[in-house]
Formats: structure tokens, sequence, C-alpha cells
């Protein structure tokens, strides 16, 4: 191989790696923010990148992105509900030092009260419960039970504007694919 | 040897290099550790032992072994540490790189007092002690004097390698313009080329969630670049933290100086200083990073830390070298002849 070849292909190469992915243009990514997080332009401003949130987080819940997200969000931290959801321990809002994360007590109220990652919203149509086979799951992994969720007769759920967002019922949910999903709150804004 | 020999090479400044070569290697172990330790609490928080593979089994072992003596219940207690160079949370007190309290208040274009409290520590240290952090404590330093040493190893083996003299100020207009961007863009983009800030991470990336990310590319081209354009030439040119340093200890407290008595003119400490300064010729400057590597190379302590806010003008040649003695020889022939 040239020198040149192998230089330019070393440019593409490492421009390709630092550069966001065409993911991101089709904006296909539907990922959380931890709990307690700002607005999406106040969090990506305020948020330093350096990954306490991620490191306390025992539920492992908290990844980071690269590039996939464009350039403003590398390095900052997001959750897959489907992946693994969030257990609301709120250590998280305790270890950023900027406050991109606020600090939220694990109490029911003030999580209820200041935590907003996103809305559950349940697919009828791939529902087991809503298909007439009773399950409940959902209902049974969610955190803060007959607040943010209730269920019908057939345990068919639905899902109250108390919900905080943190996925643990799209977790949950057995159906694949999965008939409950968080609808993150930066999206729907 | 005689006794006076042995007695000199005790002494505290010929090792201060080796302390500081300690104290890097701490900071990058503790970095290496504390992902470790992060998986380990997750272990322990799910009371999985049973369901770990062995190799995941083994390092709970030794991690239990490693903090057994210190608490009972790694989970909550093992986040009295966390984080990295770039933001810390020690045991309840958290402290911060300047740099990124200043980029994360041109890029949120406020003032969130209860982060910027915590770079006051890193802020008055420099203030006094200079880029102290460059030379005793940043991670990428650690790896950055490595890579210098395989340059070192390279140039003895025959292989060419330049070190061109760029515009010193360069760094500064880095750390301007990535707090223009930071503002522009709303987001802290100066944590994504800063690297002590992506060691940190990219050790967490690679180690607890099992992949390096686009940081380490970065790194990577910056270890090159030292090799391909100038030695050490990241931490001398661009980079943003050293600049903000730099500008920090413009008028620190803590200097190296030359006793131009005990100067012999040998020219070691010229050639142990990595970042290309003059400490023969007096030329310190807001550079220096106080390293001490000159101090260790002199053979005849003409090198020491001083408390003094400026440095000394040129003194001209060591008093124990041939220049000075030849000066002083001629001077006297002169006034002799007069």
């Amino acid at each position: 191989m040239q020198r040149r070849t192998f230089l330019i292909r070393l440019a593409a190469g490492v421009a390709a790696s630092q550069l966001p992915s065409a993911q991101a243009a089709r904006g296909g990514l539907r990922y959380l923010r931890p709990p307690g997080a700002q607005d999406e332009s106040a969090f990506v401003a305020n948020c330093i990148r350096c990954g306490k949130c991620g490191e306390v987080c025992p539920n492992r819940s908290i990844q980071f992105f690269g590039n996939e997200n464009g350039f403003a969000s590398r390095d900052t931290p997001y959750i897959i509900p489907r992946e693994q959801a969030c257990i609301l321990c709120m250590k998280c809002g305790e270890v950023c030092p900027t406050g991109a994360l606020a600090r939220i007590p694990r109490e029911a109220a003030p999580i209820l009260a200041k935590v907003d990652m996103g809305k559950a919203q349940v697919n009828e149509d791939l529902c087991l419960s809503y298909q007439g086979k009773t399950c409940g799951v959902c209902y049974r992994a969610c955190p803060l039970q007959d607040v943010a969720i209730r269920v019908q007769r057939l345990e068919q759920p639905v899902v109250s504007d108390a919900c905080v967002g943190c996925g643990l019922c799209e977790r949950s949910c057995i159906q694949l694919p999965q008939a409950i999903r968080v609808i993150p709150r930066h999206v729907t804004v | 040897m005689s006794r006076s020999d042995a007695k000199r090479h005790l002494l505290l400044r010929r090792q201060l290099n080796k302390l500081r070569w300690l104290s890097l290697s701490l900071v990058f172990v503790t970095l290496v550790l504390l992902p470790l330790l992060s998986i380990y609490q997750n272990y322990t928080a799910a009371h999985a032992y049973d369901l770990l593979e062995p190799g995941q089994k083994q390092l709970y072992d030794v991690m239990e072994w490693l903090t057994g003596a210190f608490t009972d219940d790694p989970a909550t207690d093992l986040n009295a540490v966390k984080g990295t160079t770039w933001s810390a949370s020690l045991f309840g007190y958290k402290i911060s790189d300047p740099l990124a309290v200043v980029s994360q208040i041109a890029a949120s274009l406020t003032l969130y007092w209860p982060f910027v409290l915590t770079a006051l520590v890193p802020l008055v240290a420099s203030m006094l002690l200079g880029r102290i952090y460059c030379g005793w404590i940043c991670p990428a330093t650690f790896l950055y004097e490595l890579n210098d040493n395989l340059g070192s190893w390279l140039r003895r083996a025959g292989i060419q390698l330049p070190d061109r003299v760029l515009w010193r100020p360069l760094k500064y207009l880095v750390l301007a313009t990535g707090l223009v961007l930071a503002a522009i863009t709303g987001s802290v983009v100066t944590a994504a080329i800063y690297p002590p800030a992506i060691i940190g991470r990219e050790l967490y990336y690679g180690i607890a969630l099992g992949g390096f990310g686009a940081g380490a590319v970065f790194f990577l081209l910056t270890l090159l670049f030292d090799h391909l354009v100038a030695r050490r030439g990241f931490c001398r040119y661009l980079c943003p933290g050293g600049a903000l340093y730099s500008l920090l200890g413009r008028f620190r407290v803590l200097r190296i100086q030359r006793d131009v008595a005990n100067c012999n003119d040998c020219t070691k400490c010229n050639a142990a200083c990595q970042f290309g300064l003059d400490p023969m010729g007096d030329g310190f400057g807001q550079e220096c990073n106080n390293c001490s590597a000159c101090i260790s190379a002199c053979p005849t302590d003409a090198l020491l830390f001083k408390l003094r806010i400026n440095d000394l003008p040129a003194q001209g040649p060591g008093h124990l070298g041939h220049a000075y003695r030849k000066q002083r020889h001629v001077s006297r022939d002169e006034n002799q002849a007069a």
C-alpha cells in the first residue's frame, strides 16, 4: 500500500470514528436521560461528562453516548429501558457535581414530583392482556404500582400521568416486540 | 564514593522525580481500580455470586480481598471514592478540574456555585504551585511520559523523530476556541479534547462497559502527534487544560531556580526537560510544570525549588563550568593589563 493511500484511509477511519453516524440523522435512537435530568438542552450544557452517574449506578442501567446521537451529546449518560431500566435508586443525582442531574431523595413523593424521564405507553395491539391472555407483568414490575400504572379486568394495564418513565415495565414485558414502551420526555415535548 | 557523595544521594531532591512517578502511578492505578470496584459493587448489589462466570468470580474475590478490611457493605461504602481527575467524589467532598468548571460555565452561561466551589482547591493549588497538576497528577502525563521514553528508544535505535518548535501560545488559542465552541454549541466540548478527562472516561468504558469509545482514537492521535510533530507536543502546544493551568500559575510561588554558583553547564537539565524549556539558561516561564526532572538530573545540585514570585533573569554560565572560568581569566588578564 502506498503511503498516500494509507494516510487517506487512516484519516477517513479517524473521521468516521469522530463524526455522528447515520443513525443520529434518522433520529432512530429512543433513549432516556437518568432520573432528575434537566431538559435536554440544559442537560447537555451542564453535564461535564465525568461519568460518575454510570459508575455509581448499581443496576448498570446508565450507558454513555459515542457519536451516535451527535457530537453535542457525546459522552453524556443515557438509558435504554429495554436493555436495562432505571430502578430509581437516585444515586446518580447524589454524585452529579453540576446539578445536571438533580439530587432527589429516594422517597415516593419527591420522585413522583421531580422525576420525569418519560411516560410509558401501552400498545394494545401487542399487549397480551388486551388480547385476552391475562398477563400483568408490567404492573408488577412498576415501582410506583397503583400510582403510575393500574390494571383493569384481565390485568389490562393503564398508565397514568404520574408515570416517571423508569422503564421497568418495558424491561419486564414478556412480549416481543415489547407492548409497553417509555416515550422519553424530550421526544414528547 | 565518598561520604559526602553518599549523603547527597540520599537527599530528597534527588528522589523528587521518583516521588512524582509514584504519584502519577498511584493516580493511574486508582483510575484502573475504580471501574473494577464499580463492577464488583454491581455484583454485590445483585447478590449474584453463584451466577457469575469463573473470570467474574476471580474479580469478585480479588476485589473482596482488597476492600474487605475497609468495608462490610461494599455496594454502598465504596461509593465514597468515585470519578476521575476531571471530577471526583472523595468521602463526601467533590473536587473538579478548573477546566471542567470554566467549560460548564461557557456551555450553560450560568454559574452553579456548588459546582464552582468544587474547583476551589485545585484552583488555589495551581495559583501557588503552577502546572503541578500536569506534572504530578494528570493520568495523561503518565502515558505521555512513557510514550516519550518510547520515543527516546526509537531515537536510540536510529529512527529520526522530528521535534518541531511550534508557537507556544497555540494552546491558549485552543482553550479560547474550545470555550467559544462550548458557548456556541451549548455542550461541554472541551471534555472531548482534554486528555486526562478522556483517559478517566475511556478507562471506565474499556474496563466496566466492555469497550473503548471514540475518545480513545483521539488520544492515540495525540500520542502519534508527540512522535511525529513535537516531543510532548500535545501538552506543550495544544492542551486546553495545560493552557488554563499555565495562566493560573503565571504568578506561582513555587519555582525551580538555578543556583549559578553550583552549576557546571553540563546541559543534563535541558536534556531532561521534556517540555523543551531551558533550565540551564534560567528559562522556565509559565509552561514549567514543576515536574522536577531537571532537579533530579542535576549532578551538582544546582537546581532547587524556591519560594519566589518571579523567575530569575538569565544568570549567565555556571560558575563551575569552562565558559565562566574563561570569562574570569579574560577579565583578570584585562585588569592586569590595565
